[in-house]
């Protein structure tokens, strides 16, 4: 109890920086563009449009009873505020390594405000999502008031990562060239550009079924494309893929945060 | 009045200085299969541990300005973040009571790519300041800096002098209830340097609780009530700051 309330009072107490630090990457990100804050929106729309063509057209993949694009979409756009906002908190401890040799600030707060600010972009992304799933013919239903159930847990699930990687990267420097390495391979061991029907082996497919993405996208995909409630099992699948990440994330962080400073 | 405001208790500090050389996975391999010198690098692993702190104790009251002196490496820098917040000690225990201003090093976390307006808010935030605060001081904060012209400009295309005014100017617009000065700074141009050290002598005795780090022996007799004299990270003395400050210029010579 006592650490959730210090947790809390410190969140109340450097709310203004965190306020501050993710203004700031927005200002620094679309500065000396033209298109600006449109580059959300267009990005996505593009990317996804390149690969349909790739995996469509040249791999002929399919999917069937749904969209194509939607299909590739929906994982797209999750996929990518994972990978680019644990990128991003991977190196904003160590990047801020001469503020924190000056000033105390609770370190936590840069993985946090790099989740919140990709955070922000990816709920600008969902514009372009929600115009591909009306442009398809997907249509909408009811269930997608559940939706921000997924957001929740993704987000949980990209700041334990945050966490661990921050971590391990003050250590080791030469995680930066390891994860991007992991995130290519991590792309595509998710299912996101083709169906996990494919796949005809089982025992495979029961492992890919660990992969937390898998079950964020899933919970999503099922309420997207196949307009159905997602299963109780799914509910629980979804919650522990973030909830059991970020526990593990955040303990990882605070045991070690002390030494962070002689690894400079 | 004699409220502690700070207290340090048997503070101890530990660096690895091995740390440095870090781990190469070749080294690594080829340690291994070498059981002779695992052993050593154990016992190196001792060696290599430097105590820039052994068992300081002391305690700080309200209104009292407190010298730190000793030669370079003593400790001095190490204690100031260590009360600060920034390291945490070894061993032992450091006790602050009150919102604290650390004037080390200053400008910490200006964005180049913002305009000094966004920056004057971006490090209030980081200074701990509040954003009603920051609105409230804004203009004052301007005004000593005598930036006016330029505060839509990003601090990019700032020479160093205006950087290091807009800095000063941020972090001495609160009246902090303890205050940690490493050095009196002078900053800028002639007249923004009279400026800036009248200001900063003037928070030094406007009563608040300071702890001052100088190696300026006259400047530590004239401002501080009582001295800290560190020696290789222990206290070699601590009292009235005429009698400790004559021991450690005789101890010199």
């Amino acid at each position: 109890m006592q650490f959730v309330r210090n947790i809390l009072y410190s969140l109340k107490k450097y709310s203004y920086l965190l306020n501050q630090l993710v203004s700031r990457d927005f200002k620094v990100k679309y500065k000396r563009s033209i298109l600006g804050i449109g580059w959300s929106l267009l990005y996505p729309l593009l990317m996804t449009a390149v690969m349909a063509v790739v995996f469509k057209n040249v791999f002929r993949f399919t999917t069937p009873g749904v969209s194509f694009i939607a299909y590739l979409m929906t994982g797209l756009t999750y996929f990518n505020y994972f990978s680019e906002a644990s990128n991003l908190a991977m190196s904003s401890v160590v990047a801020n390594f001469s503020l924190l040799n000056k000033v105390y600030i609770p370190k936590y707060i840069f993985p946090l405000s790099k989740c919140l600010f990709v955070g922000i972009n990816f709920l600008i992304t969902l514009i372009p999502l929600y115009a591909v799933i009306l442009l398809t013919g997907t249509g909408l239903n009811i269930y997608h008031l559940l939706l921000p159930y997924s957001w929740v847990c993704l987000f949980m699930f990209t700041l334990g990562m945050s966490f661990l990687l921050s971590t391990i990267a003050v250590f080791m420097r030469d995680m930066f060239y390891i994860y991007g390495i992991v995130i290519t391979l991590w792309t595509y061991l998710t299912p996101i550009m083709y169906d996990i029907a494919i796949i005809d082996k089982a025992w495979i497919v029961s492992l890919m079924k660990l992969n937390p993405m898998y079950n964020i996208i899933n919970f999503e995909r099922m309420i997207v494309l196949y307009h159905q409630m997602p299963s109780g099992a799914s509910w629980l699948a979804c919650f522990l893929s973030g909830a059991v990440v970020l526990v593990l994330g955040a303990v990882v962080f605070k045991k070690n945060q002390d030494k962070f400073i002689y690894y400079m | 009045m004699d409220e502690i405001m700070i207290k340090a208790d048997h503070v101890s500090m530990r660096f690895n200085l091995g740390i440095e050389k870090g781990f190469s996975l070749k080294q690594g391999f080829v340690d291994l299969f070498n059981f002779r010198k695992r052993r050593e690098k154990k016992q190196k692993k001792a060696e290599n541990d430097f105590w820039a702190l052994t068992d300081v104790n002391f305690e700080i009251r309200r209104g009292e300005v407190v010298g730190l002196i000793g030669s370079n490496g003593a400790g001095k820098s190490t204690m100031l973040k260590i009360v600060a917040g920034v390291l945490k000690p070894t061993k032992g225990t450091i006790a602050t009571y009150g919102n604290i201003c650390p004037m080390i090093e200053l400008g910490a976390g200006f964005d180049m790519d913002l305009t000094a307006r966004e920056n004057v808010f971006l490090n209030g935030a980081v200074m701990g300041y509040s954003k009603s605060f920051l609105e409230s001081k804004y203009e004052e904060i301007v005004a000593f800096s005598e930036l006016q012209d330029f505060m839509d400009v990003p601090v990019r295309n700032f020479s160093s002098g205006m950087t290091a005014r807009l800095a000063f100017s941020i972090a001495t617009i609160v009246d902090p209830e303890i205050l940690i000065v490493d050095e009196i700074l002078s900053v800028g141009d002639l007249a923004f340097q009279q400026k800036s050290e009248e200001k900063m002598l003037s928070m030094i005795q406007g009563g608040t609780t300071v702890l001052y780090v100088s190696h300026s022996i006259e400047s530590i007799i004239k401002l501080c009530d009582r001295v800290i004299w560190l020696e290789r990270g222990h206290v070699r003395d601590y009292g009235d700051s005429e009698r400790v400050c004559s021991a450690y210029v005789e101890s010199i010579s």
